[in-house]
């Protein structure tokens, strides 16, 4: 099995998860995703990557915006999740994880999801 | 630009062809930029074009990889008969996930670039390895479709996107708009003859990477694009910034400064991430209220939290 895919499986046992998918900042490409099958989900990364960018751009150019850890979105039934993986060229990668609000935790979700991202790039 | 075609083309057939004989090996493909394809029992498990930056330029040119580190894996690998993949990883030069990432985004690049050329003709190659084989391979179904996503959304721009062979120059500094987040590096090289594949391999950056940065900095008039086939009389200035106080002593075009009246210089980081996020809203429900104001994504409860290394932003947006 890809090793990609055997690290985000582990996103999964979050309490609410839906999917989890790394995405290419600059592409806005699902490098790999797991999870429930979802047709949006390429047009939910493009959007989630733009948003990186686009905080990044606001943040300034000033060695804030490479501080950028990540970025929470919060609706009424879903909770986003978009957590920035460091060490690669160009705008690097980033984790998007998508939870069911009713059955999350923003606090919790953001802990478990900082636990686990260091081992989807190592 | 045409948003119909990899799907349905030549090299599609050909591709779904080989999966469907589970076909193992090389796979030549001629046109403009042509290039080779690696298959493994059907998958695609590599590429190489001109068209596009392999992996290792990719690596070298942003220096996530230095020369003499991958020079001496490259000797290693060789002399263990080992696969440059698993000897970067060895040499904690990359790790796994990030090799298997940035492999998956350098071959959907070259395959982006091959499906937007020209094709010719695909013959058969005689064996060969491929240097940085992705492993597991990907179905040619993936790749075809994330190729039709790209031009989909180069495609999506208000002012046909650059292409990989048209010129590009800089807007003279007194007409020129700003320059977003990591276009900074394209403008310093951008000189009038520089195509977006020069661009890339000069940068160390994917073609469509590059070609949507210069589609965003066309759009927000920082640069101008000359198609090969434009009217003359239209064509962008080879050297557009000809006074010396706009270029430094190297030559190259003098980053610029914040003018007072931009919108980044004189307000607050927190109302810029406000600025910017609602500037995605649009994009993300595609309503905006009759006044001209945006609506959120969900009126009712909608908010973001932004978090860096020294604080948190919370509460950004709400309606």
């Amino acid at each position: 099995m890809s090793r990609l895919q055997e690290s985000l499986r582990c996103f999964l046992a979050v309490e609410g998860v839906r999917t989890a998918a790394l995405i290419d900042v600059a592409t806005g490409m699902i490098v790999r995703s797991v999870g429930k099958p979802d047709p949006d989900l390429p047009a939910v990364a493009t959007r989630a990557a733009d948003e990186v960018r686009a905080v990044r751009s606001a943040l300034g150019p000033a060695g804030a915006a490479d501080g950028l850890v990540e970025i929470a979105t919060t609706t009424d039934s879903r909770l986003h999740l978009s957590k920035i993986l460091q060490c690669s060229p160009s705008e690097g990668l980033f984790l998007f994880v998508d939870l069911e609000r009713a059955k999350s935790n923003l606090g919790l979700a953001t802990l478990r999801v900082s636990e686990l991202a260091p081992a989807v790039l190592a | 630009m045409e948003t119909t075609g990899p799907t349905d083309g030549m090299l599609a057939d050909v591709l779904k062809e080989r999966a469907a004989a589970k076909f193992s090996g090389a796979l030549r493909v001629d046109g403009q930029p042509g290039g080779i394809i690696y298959f493994a029992a059907g998958r695609i498990s590599g590429c190489e074009t001109s068209g596009a930056p392999s992996l290792e330029v990719i690596l070298l040119r942003s220096q996530r990889v230095s020369v003499s580190d991958w020079e001496a894996a490259f000797t290693a690998a060789a002399i263990g008969r080992r696969q440059m993949t698993v000897e970067l990883v060895q040499r904690d030069l990359l790790g796994a996930g990030e090799a298997e990432a940035l492999l998956r985004t350098a071959l959907a690049d070259a395959m982006f670039a091959l499906v937007t050329g020209r094709v010719d003709g695909c013959t058969e190659a005689p064996a060969a390895e491929c240097l940085l084989p992705l492993t597991p391979a990907v179905g040619s179904g993936w790749l075809l479709n994330e190729a039709t996503r790209r031009r989909q959304v180069l495609a999506s721009f208000p002012v046909p996107a650059p292409q990989a062979q048209d010129r590009i120059a800089a807007v003279p500094i007194a007409a020129r708009g700003m320059a977003g987040q990591g276009q900074d590096e394209i403008l310093a090289l951008v000189d009038g003859r520089r195509t977006p594949r020069d661009l890339a391999f000069a940068l160390g950056r994917g073609l469509y990477e590059t070609l949507l940065q210069l589609a965003r900095m066309q759009a927000a008039n920082v640069v101008l694009v000359n198609s090969p086939g434009q009217d003359s009389g239209k064509r962008a200035a080879a050297v557009p910034d000809s006074k010396e106080e706009d270029r430094t002593v190297m030559g190259l075009p003098r980053r610029r400064k914040d003018n007072p009246s931009s919108p980044r210089s004189g307000t607050s980081g927190r109302r810029n991430i406000v600025a910017s996020i609602q500037m995605l809203l649009p994009r993300s429900d595609g309503h905006r209220m009759p006044d001209g104001a945006l609506r959120p994504i969900n009126p009712t409860n909608s908010y973001k939290v932004v978090s860096t290394d020294s604080g948190w932003v919370p509460e950004v947006g709400r309606s």
